[in-house]
């Protein structure tokens, strides 16, 4: 089987890519990021409403999260992209959106609005298990020094809550990267899209999706090593047993040592 | 020391000379009557002692006086300022968080758990509100925090992470970090009851020290002790009343209470 694979065709995918896909990859990676600053600030903005002293914030907080953590991302997308054009009779979507440094596509700011707004509900859950492991305690003392909820949430809650908030926002970074190539699906030209456009041309399925994977696992595998550099930069020297990132690493690629060492 | 002692025996004091005023104060958790219409007064550089049994309500005053707690009738003043509410049409209503914030500024707490900031230095918790509450200039916040860091014995390890301090150590960083913001009043919740007893000495060391240079204090204690040389009024609790109130000459020499006979009975 292996030697119907066109090597050549694979080969020059992950060692030469042409100039098409460089901006592909380049579009993956910031619709990753924006979307992830989004959710992150949605879900922080999330997780603090529902710790209003308002009823009717508490409620829509929930809302929100049983809304977008209870329907398919793909179909969030479409809604976004398509659905309020239909149901509106507006666009809200503009053809591109003028950021000063560069163009960002009308479909790309889509997609970016859609996955941000869906990982803020995964992310208002983390925020609240983060702040809700902090002791109780905490932020008594901190009141009671006469700090406002808002300060003391910001300067004594939220740098302890780090700690536990970060692992998982990491996984949800690392989901985030392999879930734009949904976004292929309103025509945003990323890496999925970019594989799909070379193989109609030459109907070389495996050879496309093969590299497609393995650019995806360079993204991944890139931010696993960023990871955790930044956890070791949260864990703050008050406990002496926290590894070295070196050490985190390692924890990281564990499958790949276990499979290093079955093979010797 | 005389004329605190004088002011706690019942003679009427001015109400310029109170710090504390909490009258008929009222709390419930869910059906639990915790305060029933508990009035107390403390006057200005006095130090009372609460003790009472366990879930007598002692500690629920104690957190209702900075309005860590609401309170469902009442009302509590600390330097004649209303505490965690405002008056509107003539009825109590929960003030703005941060109005109550300001209020707290006045009033020190020291925890039986600590609460210290685990992710600051000694120091860092000492500083954090002058600078970040008080908008204070980092130098002269770090020089104030070095001098009371040095008042309870523990210049040398301001820049040691909370987990490295031992109890009594921690304890005496908080009521540093308390005593950071020049509070008119402190509050001690059990500040001891969470320490070994080889440390428990030196925080009450400096909680004495405190009270003799006329720092108005509150102090939920079971350390008898402690209320006996440094109290100029004991305060006992039980099922969420004051049942008597007295120096503690009186207390430990002649309670008048059947309960707290039997109270100080089991505890001495």
């Amino acid at each position: 089987m292996l030697a119907s694979l066109d090597w050549s065709v694979l080969w020059q995918r992950i060692f030469h890519p042409d100039h098409e896909f460089v901006l592909a990859l380049w579009r993956t990676i910031y619709i990753a990021v924006a979307a992830q600053l989004l959710g992150v600030i949605l879900g922080l903005i999330a997780a603090l409403m529902r710790m209003s002293r308002l009823a009717p914030l508490r409620l829509l907080s929930g809302l929100y999260v049983l809304i977008f953590r209870g329907t398919p991302v793909i179909v969030q997308i479409f809604f976004v992209f398509y659905g309020a054009n239909l149901l509106l009779g507006v666009t809200i979507i503009p053809n591109s959106v003028n950021l000063g440094v560069f163009q960002l596509d009308g479909k790309a700011f889509a997609g970016i609005l859609a996955l941000g707004i869906n990982e803020g509900a995964y992310m208002r859950e983390i925020f609240r298990a983060g702040i809700d492991s902090i002791d109780k305690g905490q932020m008594e003392a901190a009141k009671s020094l006469g700090m406002p909820s808002g300060l003391a949430m910001r300067r004594i809650i939220l740098p302890q809550a780090a700690r536990v908030i970060v692992p998982p926002l990491g996984n949800e970074f690392n989901n985030m990267i392999k879930t734009t190539s949904l976004v292929a699906f309103i025509g945003v030209t990323e890496l999925f899209q970019n594989a799909e456009i070379g193989l109609s041309q030459t109907f070389k399925p495996v050879e496309y999706f093969l590299s497609v994977a393995f650019w995806y696992l360079v993204l991944t595998a890139v931010w696993s090593v960023i990871q955790a550099w930044i956890e070791r930069k949260l864990a703050v020297s008050e406990r002496g047993e926290e590894l070295s990132w070196r050490e985190r690493i390692a924890a990281a690629w564990t499958p790949v040592a276990a499979w290093g060492r079955g093979a010797r | 020391m005389d004329a605190r002692r004088r002011l706690g025996q019942g003679r009427a004091v001015s109400s310029n000379d109170l710090c504390v005023r909490a009258v008929d104060v009222d709390k419930h958790f869910g059906r639990l009557h915790v305060l029933k219409s508990v009035s107390l007064d403390v006057a200005k550089g006095e130090t009372v002692c609460v003790i009472g049994p366990s879930g007598s309500g002692k500690s629920t005053l104690l957190r209702c006086i900075n309005h860590l707690e609401t309170i469902d009738g009442g009302r509590i003043e600390v330097n004649g300022h209303l505490i965690g509410y405002r008056e509107r049409n003539g009825k109590l209503v929960e003030d703005s968080d941060k109005n109550i914030a300001k209020q707290r500024c006045e009033v020190g707490m020291v925890f039986q758990r600590f609460n210290l900031f685990p992710h600051k230095t000694a120091l860092q918790n000492v500083i954090e509100a002058p600078l970040k509450v008080r908008g204070e200039a980092k130098e002269r916040a770090t020089r104030v925090g070095e001098e009371l860091l040095a008042r309870v014995g523990l210049a040398d390890k301001r820049d040691v992470y909370p987990g490295k301090l031992s109890g009594g150590q921690q304890q005496r960083v908080a009521i540093a970090r308390a005593l950071a913001m020049r509070p008119a009043l402190m509050l001690f919740d059990e500040p001891t009851s969470a320490l070994d007893p080889e440390t428990i000495g030196e925080v009450l060391a400096v909680m004495q020290e405190l009270a003799e240079v006329g720092m108005t204090m509150v102090v939920v204690t079971h350390e008898m002790g402690f209320a006996r040389r440094a109290a100029d009024r004991v305060v006992m609790m039980d099922e969420g009343q004051i049942i008597e109130v007295g120096t503690p000459e009186h207390f430990f020499t002649a309670p008048t209470h059947d309960r707290t006979k039997q109270f100080l009975s089991k505890i001495l």
